[in-house]
């Protein structure tokens, strides 16, 4: 119980508290239910399917450290990853990393830098932070952010 | 100098071995009769539905770099109406999506990024599927209830051995529990008894990594869906962006993806 006020209280906090907004939001309410802990970056997915028996491999290192849905903690907290609330900076730390590799046209994020905001080319949506520009791509089912020269 | 020599030997008699081993794989009487007919009436059945709605819970075990295992769950809502319309809702722990399939244009949308795909699809379901996964590296949820009973179905040429365990119990209905192999790959499926030989359960654990992920799920049927066609066209709710869906290049582990309808 003691948990939970704890989480509720880095929820209502954290974006009273964040410079950064959208991100920094992200990050910390991730990090507070312990499962930001866990690096996700998988190797091999199981088989899905009997007959396609594809195994394609397309999440291949994807790092969810950063991608994962906030609504999806609230559920993780009620169950049995309990200790919470350690490790503030990991995400963050993550994050940051991706932030500076993002600059390389080509590259892809899973979660964006501060301070971006949304323009629309062509009927597609980028996201311009400062001066890189990002555009949100499924890859397979996932949502990704490609590093991509200024549409204009 | 020697020793090189004696270690050669070692490896070239222990690949031997291997080879003896290997050669006496398949046993066609691992293949029990009654199993493969089980699975053929109930993929002959399977085709002949034509619209059908299906819950079904699932678990993927995803493995770590560290090669642990580990599980992450969700839920599946798909509702078929053939030959050529899908609706479909995925909810897991890492995303939510749905997508749509009215015979002409495929959509994939997020809820909660608010972000969608278009892209044109092709006129049947067998073939949106193929599209999907060859092109956009997105596998149609449940496939498995689109293939069996088609000529492309695994039991006509892949399973290595086919086991009927019995009875057993699925959500309250009593099925049959069988067991199958393939290459790289053991499966179980629980096929509901009486006229409807549905599926009801099925495990899937994949040999291929040290850590054998399985894949499970629990289905639920509904053959009399109330729909309409509203249902499978897509309407972008206020403030959806649209955005690209990157095509899967010809290496499958390739991570780099070309644009597609991208910037111009």
């Amino acid at each position: 119980m003691n948990l939970f006020i704890r989480y509720l209280l880095s929820i209502v906090l954290v974006p009273l508290l964040s410079v950064g907004p959208v991100f920094a939001q992200r990050a910390s309410a991730r990090t507070s239910v312990n499962r930001g802990n866990v690096n996700r970056n998988t190797n091999v997915n199981a088989n899905k399917s009997v007959n396609a028996n594809i195994n394609r491999n397309v999440n291949a290192n994807v790092n969810r450290n950063v991608n994962v849905n906030v609504h999806h903690d609230v559920y993780v907290h009620g169950g049995y990853y309990g200790g919470c609330c350690y490790h503030t900076n990991t995400a963050a730390v993550v994050a940051t990393t991706a932030i500076v590799t993002a600059a390389v046209v080509g590259s892809r994020v899973y979660a964006l830098p501060p301070a971006c905001s949304v323009v629309i080319v062509n009927g597609f949506t980028y996201q311009q932070c400062g001066s890189t520009w990002y555009q949100p791509q499924f890859v397979g089912t996932t949502t990704t952010y490609v590093v991509v020269a200024a549409p204009r | 100098m020697r020793e090189r020599l004696s270690c050669c030997v070692l490896i070239m008699s222990f690949s031997l071995t291997l080879m003896a081993q290997s050669s006496s794989a398949p046993k066609k009487e691992d293949v029990d009769p009654r199993a493969m007919a089980a699975l053929d009436k109930m993929g002959t059945y399977l085709r002949t539905l034509n619209t059908f709605q299906v819950a079904a819970v699932e678990t993927t075990d995803n493995v770590l770099d560290n090669g642990q295992a580990v599980q992450s769950g969700g839920v599946v809502d798909i509702l078929v109406a053939r030959p050529n319309r899908v609706r479909a809702e995925i909810a897991s722990d890492d995303m939510d999506r749905l997508l749509f399939y009215d015979g002409k244009n495929f959509t994939i949308y997020g809820q909660r990024v608010n972000y969608y795909a278009t892209v044109p699809a092709p006129p049947t379901i067998a073939e949106l599927i193929d599209k999907l996964s060859e092109r956009y590296a997105i596998d149609m949820p449940l496939v498995d209830l689109f293939m069996w009973g088609s000529p492309a179905s695994a039991e006509r040429t892949e399973i290595t051995s086919a086991l009927d365990l019995g009875p057993s119990s699925v959500d309250g209905t009593t099925c049959q529990q069988y067991a199958f192999r393939q290459e790289g790959l053991d499966w179980q499926i629980w096929i509901q008894q009486g006229d409807y030989p549905l599926p009801r359960k099925l495990i899937l654990t994949t040999l291929t990594d040290d850590a054998r992920p399985r894949h499970t799920q629990i289905l639920k049927w509904n053959l009399a869906p109330s729909f309409n066609d509203e249902a499978f066209a897509f309407d972008p709710p206020e403030g959806a962006q649209r955005i690209a869906i990157a095509e899967a290049t010809a290496s499958p582990t390739n991570e780099t993806k070309k644009l597609q309808g991208g910037v111009k």
